[in-house]
């Protein structure tokens, strides 16, 4: 009797303790966690849940695996170094695109074997399909594109594809290319039975990618994606292997449940967090992998913070009030209270990040160095290269970050320098414009009037960029200028007050760059005096500066004039366009917009970092599939 | 017998309802149009734009001029409001401009019942719990145990919403794994018609619901603490007990019965306002409804969508207020149409 109670309550324990076990490995019904990656979406909760239709104009949520995993185009540029080394991927196009002389054509030729989801080929059809859908519907996504540039496409067999132009255009191929996205491919034999592509919703999403929607949450927070089981007939499988994670989860969520749910190991992948709360994670959690081990942990994102200045109204239309206006500025301040430090610092009119450390920064080290600004008859040299390790320093005894100490680790992470803090040469420049001060110290615009700013910034939505307008207000107003934050919220501050030029100072963005190629015509193209707008209607593009100049319309015209492959030439050209930017200050660039990504290794390993940097680790962008083949379960 | 009197006091009161709901209508069609903050086209080509990608600045100013025609917003103010009531009578509150071509009306399906369920259920539960415990405490507030129970309700009340609602995700989701930490249904599952499924929400629901019924119950208490409190002094009160008539009797027939009257109008204001949604509660457990769609609605300027969900809660109030109306008499004997 003693021997069968005894068996039982063995038995008993044994019951319980395999239950549990299989209770944590099954994460949902048939999925096991150790097969299974989950991935925030940040753009959480999807309004229009059940739409998958990414070229409609009011697509939902792209970032809900849509278009990382599920869709695919003819090229990628990769932020970082690239899957092999090299950030082109030439994904659904076998090679780079092909220009005739004088760029009217572009000859795309295609990769053979790649099949949709479904089973039907992808051949020359579905892209010429897709130009055409697009360009007869112009209120879809890149549909106007297409009908101010293409004239015809055409096959010439079932893998060439041929575009004939408008009129010239060396950059055809960068809607095909994908930076954070770009103009995917729709199956022809999907959409051609569609009544009316605008409102058709695409589901289920038939797929190029390696990876089917499995099923989705009707509310929209989640969305659940199955490897496909001819995944090496996708490009992501036949280039680099098989995917790792058998399922994928994108799940919105408000911040604290990023935190907690990732302590618990139940989310592998954060697509952002605060500072504070990242660095707190950081500490806590012993699986956490960042983009650099140690401090500033966050991955630079290829775009660029900066104080805009509206070149059109007085007095930032002058120079020398916008050098005043820089060097007033103590940076590793700005970087202390934005970011705890944790910044990616510019000097110049491009964000620190990828191989532009190489093509950019490095070689303009010794221009910078030797550059002076005239200061009542003397020369003064503004730039200094020992501000990011100060700044390394001033993090170290704030914060006790355990921070680098290697010089070039502190470049790479930190930055190469900036402006030197010097308020007594910025008043100078005042005053040589006729700026005086007051009783009480503070700056009087030369007719009398008290000198105010208010700076533009987003409010809610992005605390690092108010925390960092209130520490820039903070100085100028140390400095004697009447300065003060106005926080908008991130929906209206790019279409109320950046575009239409409805602002004099604001503190956002303007400036993204492939990071993993040197064309800035990228962001370039739109700063041409041809498409310039005045303040008050909107901006062509992203010049909301509103700065143009003989100078820099020659950098454009000889850009688009030089094939995108010829990298020596369109890196002099793009270092033109910053010592430009350098002489004539008409914007202040500060720091890269650097990203908490944060990955927990329990589950899953092989996520890229600085010292592995294979793809761009921010779950949204599309071209973070990359990082598929190389994660491995943990075997957890 | 119906009187002639009362017909035409309930025609004169569903007529002003109409003119309510008009007049308010017509407000929200307008205030979002003459907001300088708002453009629909502009804040579809700002999302559009912040895809990171290079677009053409003809392509920008062709897709305006495009979407203004998608969008209807050609045309005077005037134009568009005219075709905005034909569209209104026929049912079709337009497409939602941020999830273009998408039916307004198909998006507010999505997330109604989410929202009406959860907040009816905690939007009455709070109604009765706080106002039993309120006249109970009001008519025993010098005992120990009522005012313990005061204090109690009392600390809870100030507690900022957003706190109370993350305490109780940490500690019963967190601390103690006993309930989901959010969503309406587990992850991988679709809704569907069975016990079980219906046993899921019932568990997603129970800290949302909890959070929300917390913080509910302490306005209903102090409303109705304070209304009996007044009551007891009142000379039928008095004289009643006087009267060593029954207390139960008391306390049903003469105090909450008068004390109840303010309380149901505010239940009825409050039942409307359901069809607002609750902000807080859908972010903190990734809760459906349509609190995040109005929000995502007026930081995106869709008009549209601002509007459907804005027209809900201004006919469900009216409607709330004239049924109480109507019934008014029912429930107080004094007020006779």
């Amino acid at each position: 009797m003693k021997k069968v109670s005894c068996f039982l309550a063995i038995l008993t324990v044994g019951l319980l303790i395999g239950t549990a076990a299989l209770a944590q490995e099954e994460y949902m019904p048939g999925v096991s966690r150790n097969e299974l990656i989950i991935i925030e979406n940040p753009d959480g909760r999807a309004t229009d849940p059940d739409n998958f239709n990414i070229w409609a104009p009011g697509s939902p949520s792209w970032s809900r695996g849509l278009q990382q995993i599920s869709m695919d185009t003819l090229w990628y540029i990769d932020p970082d170094e690239g899957i092999e080394g090299d950030p082109w991927l030439n994904s659904l196009a076998e090679e780079p695109p092909i220009y005739n002389e004088d760029y009217t054509e572009m000859t795309v030729k295609l990769r053979q074997g790649i099949y949709w989801s479904d089973g039907v080929e992808f051949t020359a059809d579905d892209v010429i399909f897709t130009v055409e859908t697009l360009r007869a519907h112009p209120e879809m996504n890149w549909g106007p594109q297409f009908e101010i540039y293409v004239d015809e496409v055409y096959k010439t067999d079932d893998y060439t594809v041929v575009f004939k132009l408008k009129e010239p255009n060396s950059r055809m191929h960068s809607t095909f290319t994908v930076r954070w996205s770009g103009c995917y491919i729709m199956p022809k034999h999907v959409f051609e039975n569609a009544e009316d592509p605008v409102s058709f919703k695409f589901n289920p999403p038939i797929s190029l990618g390696p990876y089917v929607s499995e099923s989705y949450d009707p509310a929209g927070y989640w969305n659940l994606w199955k490897r496909r089981d001819d995944w090496e007939r996708t490009t992501l499988g036949k280039l680099y292997g098989e995917p790792g994670p058998k399922y994928v989860l994108y799940v919105g969520l408000s911040q604290e449940r990023r935190i907690l749910d990732q302590m618990k190991h139940e989310l592998d992948i954060i697509h952002d967090l605060s500072p504070e709360a990242a660095i707190s994670l950081i500490e806590k959690n012993p699986y956490a992998i960042t983009w650099f081990e140690q401090f500033p942990w966050a991955h630079p994102d290829p775009t660029l913070i900066a104080i805009l200045l509206n070149n059109e109204k007085y007095p930032y239309n002058i120079p020398e009030v916008r050098w005043a206006l820089t060097l007033s500025l103590d940076v590793t301040e700005i970087a202390l209270a934005s970011y705890n430090g944790a910044a990616t610092l510019s000097s110049i009119a491009v964000p620190p990040t990828g191989n532009h450390l190489t093509w950019y920064f490095e070689p303009l080290q010794s221009w910078l160095k030797d550059f002076s600004i005239n200061v009542g008859g003397e020369e003064f040299h503004p730039y200094d290269d020992t501000i990011p390790f100060q700044l390394a320093e001033r993090a170290k005894n704030q914060f006790g970050y355990d921070v680098p100490t290697d010089e070039d680790k502190i470049k790479q992470s930190l930055g190469y320098g900036w402006w030197k803090y010097a308020p007594d040469v910025a008043a100078k420049l005042l005053e040589s414009q006729g700026f005086t001060k007051d009783s009480s110290g503070r700056w009087l615009l030369p007719d009398g009037e008290p000198w105010q700013i208010r700076i533009i910034c987003e409010a809610e939505g992005r605390p690092i960029m108010t925390r960092g307008a209130t520490k820039i207000a903070e100085q100028w107003k140390k400095f004697g200028i009447d300065a003060e934050i106005q926080g908008v919220s991130t929906a209206i501050l790019w279409p109320n007050y950046l575009t239409p030029g409805n602002y004099d100072v604001a503190y956002a963005w303007n400036i993204e760059t492939w990071g993993g190629h040197p064309d800035l015509s990228f962001f370039l193209r739109t700063w041409h005096s041809n498409f310039y707008r005045k303040s008050g209607d909107a901006s062509a593009g992203s010049n909301y500066i509103r700065y143009q100049s003989e100078e820099l319309d020659k950098i454009i015209e000889n850009l688009l004039k030089i094939d995108f492959f010829d990298y020596e030439k369109t890196i002099a050209l793009g270092q033109d366009f910053l010592k430009l930017m350098v002489e004539d200050m008409p914007e202040i660039p500060v720091m890269s917009y650097n990203v908490f990504t944060i990955c927990d290794e329990y589950y899953w390993t092989g996520y890229p970092t600085s010292d592995n940097p294979y793809t761009n680790p921010v779950p949204n962008w599309a071209n973070s599939k990359y990082m598929f083949p190389k994660l491995k379960p943990t075997g957890k | 017998m119906v009187s002639g009197k009362v017909v035409g006091y309930v025609i004169g009161r569903i007529f002003q309802c109409l003119v309510v709901i008009f007049i308010s209508t017509t407000v929200v069609f307008i205030i979002p149009r003459m907001a300088t903050d708002m453009s629909p086209i502009e804040s579809a080509i700002s999302r559009a734009m912040a895809q990171g990608q290079y677009t053409d600045p003809r392509a920008v100013e062709q897709l305006r001029n495009t979407l203004e025609v998608a969008y209807g917003l050609e045309g005077t103010v005037f134009d568009q409001y005219i075709k905005f009531w034909g569209n209104i009578l026929r049912g079709d509150l337009g497409p939602s401009f941020s999830s273009f071509p998408t039916p307004v009306m198909d998006l507010i399906r999505n997330s109604l019942p989410w929202t009406v369920g959860l907040l009816l259920v905690t939007t009455v539960l709070s109604w009765v719990i706080g106002n039993i415990l309120g006249g109970i405490v009001g008519c025993n507030r010098n005992k120990r145990w009522a005012k313990g129970l005061e204090v109690t309700i009392n600390a809870l009340r100030p507690i900022p919403y957003y706190i109370m609602a993350l305490l109780l995700l940490i500690v019963f989701s967190y601390i103690l794994p006993l309930f989901p930490s959010g969503g309406a249904y587990p992850i991988g599952t679709v809704p569907r018609r069975d016990w079980s499924f219906f046993a899921d929400v019932l568990k997603h629901a129970f800290l949302p619901g909890l959070s929300l019924l917390l913080v509910g119950i302490g306005g209903w208490f102090q409303g109705m603490r304070t209304l009996v409190s007044h009551i007891m002094g009142e000379d039928y009160v008095v004289y009643a007990k006087l009267a060593n008539l029954n207390k139960k009797d008391v306390f049903s027939n003469y105090i909450m019965r008068n004390a109840m009257l303010p309380q149901i109008t505010g239940l009825a204001l409050q039942l409307g306002m359901i069809f607002s949604g609750t902000l807080i509660t859908e972010i903190v457990f990734n809760y459906p409804g349509l609190g995040l769609l109005s929000y995502n609605a007026i930081l995106r300027s869709d008009y549209n969508l601002i509007m459907g969900v804005t027209i809900l809660s201004i006919v469900a109030v009216s409607f709330g207020t004239l049924i109480i109306d109507l019934i008014y008499p029912l429930l107080d004997p004094r007020i006779a149409y």
